[in-house]
């Protein structure tokens, strides 16, 4: 706790939770809450966990959990929070990025994103291949055996699973293309 | 074509049943689940989103009420906004904005007044203070 009389001019580092009522010059980092009282004046980089502002702050804030800027606040700064509410009656200007949506969005995607990836992987194998496949293929109906130097030749960018895969898909080879990314899904499934 | 829909729809609104109280003679229209709006719109009254979908450019003289679970993506002036589903785009509130608690706006914002209820989502630029521009129609 700062009363209105003291004065910190520098870098605050707190565990715990920290209140202000006078002048604050700086860096203020706090792992708990942060208060701002009415009387407070802080220009200084904010960083704390559910931070209220009822004085004037000017800087930057971070808010891990929520900013609150009541109707007597002022800040001027940029912001970054999970969750924001301000007082009508406030004082605000500055940007405001708030986490919540993009944190949401990418746990999602990465379970979205293999599936269309593999997709794309093996057609630009099977367009590779294809040059080979007329060639390649109709050996491997006759002799399976061949496919091993086949491998080697597209081995490079090619897991060797997938060739695996349109190995025995070349078997039946006009269906071979559009069934490669299904198999895998049907086991799946 | 939608506009003129919109609009048309909005002509029997205007009677003053519906009209805000707090203007004298306000003109309002709502857009309302099967309703939408395309393009450039200047109008001297309010405008409410109730489940509709807006898009383009709006200019008002009143205010704007985007309701819960309404989308708009749109560069918006107008005196009071209250956001309580989804404003995608620059907005300029000559008075005040509101955002609910289940707002979200992503967009460069200009105000004069604020006010942002715990569990809003915001995601850009806040200005407040004066405006150089001039209200239309105040």
């Amino acid at each position: 706790m700062l009363g209105p009389r003291d004065r910190v001019i520098g870098q605050i580092y707190i565990e715990g939770d920290l209140r202000i009522g006078g002048v604050v010059e700086g860096e203020v980092e706090v792992t708990g809450d942060v208060e701002i009282d009415d009387m407070g004046q802080v220009k200084a980089s904010l960083a704390g966990r559910d931070v209220t502002i009822r004085g004037h702050v000017n800087g930057a804030v971070v808010a891990r959990k929520r900013l609150v800027v009541a109707k007597s606040g002022s800040l001027i700064g940029d912001v970054r929070v999970a969750r924001l509410a301000i007082q009508d009656g406030a004082t605000f200007s500055g940007k405001v990025s708030m986490g919540a949506g993009p944190a949401t969005a990418p746990p999602v995607k990465p379970v979205e994103v293999p599936t269309p990836l593999p997709e794309p992987q093996p057609k630009a194998a099977t367009e590779v291949e294809k040059p080979v496949a007329p060639v390649v293929t109709t050996p491997v109906v006759a002799a399976p055996k061949i496919t091993p130097p086949a491998i080697i030749k597209t081995a490079a960018s090619a897991p060797v699973a997938e060739l695996r895969v349109a190995g025995k898909d070349g078997k039946g080879k006009p269906v071979a293309p559009p069934v490669k990314g299904k198999p895998n899904k049907k086991k799946r499934r | 074509m939608e506009t003129q829909e919109a609009i048309a729809e909005s002509t029997p609104v205007e009677t003053d049943g519906q009209a805000d109280s707090k203007r004298d003679g306000q003109k309002r229209f709502t857009l309302g689940p099967n309703d939408s709006i395309e393009g450039k719109l200047t109008y001297g009254g309010s405008m409410a989103v109730e489940g509709g979908r807006a898009e383009g450019e709006f200019r008002l003289g009143g205010n704007v009420d985007i309701g819960a679970g309404s989308v708009v993506k749109a560069l918006l002036e107008a005196s009071n906004v209250t956001i309580k589903g989804e404003l995608e785009g620059k907005l300029t509130a000559r008075d005040k904005l509101t955002l609910g608690k289940n707002a979200k706006l992503n967009g460069d914002v200009q105000v004069r007044r604020l006010q942002i209820e715990d569990g809003a989502s915001l995601n850009g630029y806040v200005r407040m203070g004066d405006f150089e521009q001039q209200a239309p129609g105040s």
